[in-house]
């Protein structure tokens, strides 16, 4: 695989400030921009925060590369979104829908960048406990997390992988051989972890003792 | 040691499009209390589905498989925590981004606290010589270091019996001898399925697979010169045709010509194995 070590699960060790700050407080702080960016009406303002997220995110120590490898995949997509709303209802609206994507991926990045996943899984876990009388397993559902957070990158290389072989045969232009191989790929990947995951009697409902 | 006992197994599976099911593994029962037990044999003759059953990866159609006692299919979760796996490649086995995180999640179900999981974690990678690149993105390793760090990711909750299929196939030559040296430090009872005959001939008792049937079981240096036996008699003659005219010469570097072959190498051997001719 070309790729896998981007995007959401690119945790980096440290002890800065942003670092410690509390698990509650970061999921907070991805809820309330991901609300934020549906509240925030002038462009300026989504500008603003942005700057305080990057500024957020570089002092984590995390360091500019990995904000720029985090931010790189949704380029292309935001490019796209933000010259159709250009045309169809002016720049600074366009501006502030792409500056409130962004928003949103920098401050999911700051999270990821700065909490290990055992920390995620554990956080998760405990948000899902009051729902263990409802029949729910807190660490199933944590490690249902983990699992997608691993996913992604492994999906995003899978295609790179698969561009790059397309390429090499000239299909780079046949929708047909980009996506296929990616299916295969990634529901090849998901058996693979569920029988690593069975094998390694991770994910199994909870020991009743427990 | 630990005591593996397949009774009678069977393993078939359905095959769209097939009217009858395919035999993976035919009817075998066996006893393995040996502290280091090979499988070995071609490719697809059933080696991975014997070890998947040790592990209740694989359910048999008939019969039972029971490790310690408890039954693979009525006692999953138990068998689980008596016997570890380890694929051959493990990109497949690892599911977290860092060799640290993996081994924590191998550990989360045993030890709830956060830092004392963190800190066995570390005891172990430590164990291994991982701890160095214990942060490193596991896709940024060696293949020699994530075979050793899905080893130490399943060797952290102390299974009692270690399984590994073809553990060496993606390992250089300098990684194969570190593994072959770590599985020689190991306590736990291990039982691996491989290619390489060097790994083969340090276990005590050696089964060879063929079609589905185990065709020989005994001493590591008979089971290897009957494994060349029957890979070599498969081979196109150049003339075209098997060699030996479809049937097995055992003479010359084989099972009676010697070739190594250490005194007492046939002692179990499966009786079938005298009708390979017929096959």
């Amino acid at each position: 695989m070309s790729s896998h070590g981007f995007l959401l699960a690119a945790y980096v060790p440290g002890r800065s400030l942003i670092h410690r700050v509390p698990l509650w407080l970061k999921f907070l702080l991805v809820l309330g921009c991901g609300m934020a960016s549906f509240l925030i009406a002038d462009w300026a303002v989504s500008a603003a925060v942005l700057a305080m997220l990057c500024g957020l995110f570089l002092l984590s120590g995390a360091g500019p590369a990995r904000l720029l490898r985090a931010v790189r995949p949704v380029l292309p997509v935001l490019l796209a979104i933000g010259a159709f709303q250009w045309w169809q209802l002016g720049a600074p609206t366009a501006a502030r829908i792409v500056l409130n994507i962004l928003v949103c991926v920098v401050a999911a990045s700051i999270l990821t960048a700065t909490t290990s996943v055992q920390a995620l899984l554990d956080g998760v876990a405990s948000l899902a406990r009051p729902f263990r009388r409802f029949g729910a397993d807190p660490e199933r559902f944590a490690l249902t997390i983990a699992i997608m957070l691993r996913s992604i990158p492994f999906v995003a290389g899978a295609y790179m992988d698969v561009r790059d072989s397309a390429r090499a045969r000239g299909l780079e232009r046949n929708p047909r051989a980009l996506v296929l191989p990616v299916f295969i790929s990634t529901v090849a990947f998901a058996r693979q972890t569920g029988e690593a995951l069975a094998a390694r009697g991770l994910g199994e409902p909870e020991d009743p003792e427990d | 040691m630990s005591s593996i006992v397949l009774d009678r197994v069977r393993v078939r599976v359905s095959v769209d499009g097939r009217p009858a099911p395919k035999t993976l593994l035919q009817e075998l029962s066996l006893d393995l209390t040996e502290r280091r037990v090979g499988v070995i044999g071609a490719n697809g003759s059933g080696k991975s589905t014997l070890l998947r059953l040790l592990n209740g990866l694989v359910a048999p159609s008939d019969g039972t498989v029971r490790v310690d006692g408890a039954d693979t299919v009525r006692s999953v979760r138990e068998v689980r925590r008596r016997v570890g796996f380890v694929f051959t490649d493990p990109l497949s086995q690892l599911v977290m981004p860092t060799g640290r995180e993996d081994v924590e999640l191998s550990l989360r179900r045993s030890i709830r606290n956060g830092t004392e999981r963190r800190a066995r974690a570390e005891s172990v990678l430590e164990r291994f010589g991982l701890l160095p690149l214990a942060d490193q993105s596991i896709y940024e390793l060696s293949g020699g270091e994530r075979q050793l760090l899905a080893l130490a990711a399943v060797l952290a909750v102390d299974p009692a019996v270690l399984v590994l299929d073809e553990p060496s196939t993606l390992l250089d030559l300098r990684n194969r001898e570190l593994l072959r040296r770590t599985l020689a430090g190991l306590r736990q009872q291990v039982v691996l399925s491989t290619h390489d005959l060097d790994l083969a001939l340090d276990m005590d008792r050696v089964l060879v697979v063929e079609d589905g049937k185990v065709v020989f079981d005994g001493g590591p240096a008979a089971a290897v010169a009957h494994y060349r036996a029957l890979s070599a008699a498969g081979l196109p003659a150049p003339g075209g045709g098997p060699a030996g005219g479809g049937g097995l010469d055992l003479r010359g570097g084989g099972l009676a010509g010697g070739g190594g072959l250490g005194g007492g190498g046939l002692e179990r051997a499966v009786p079938e194995q005298a009708r390979l001719e017929q096959s």
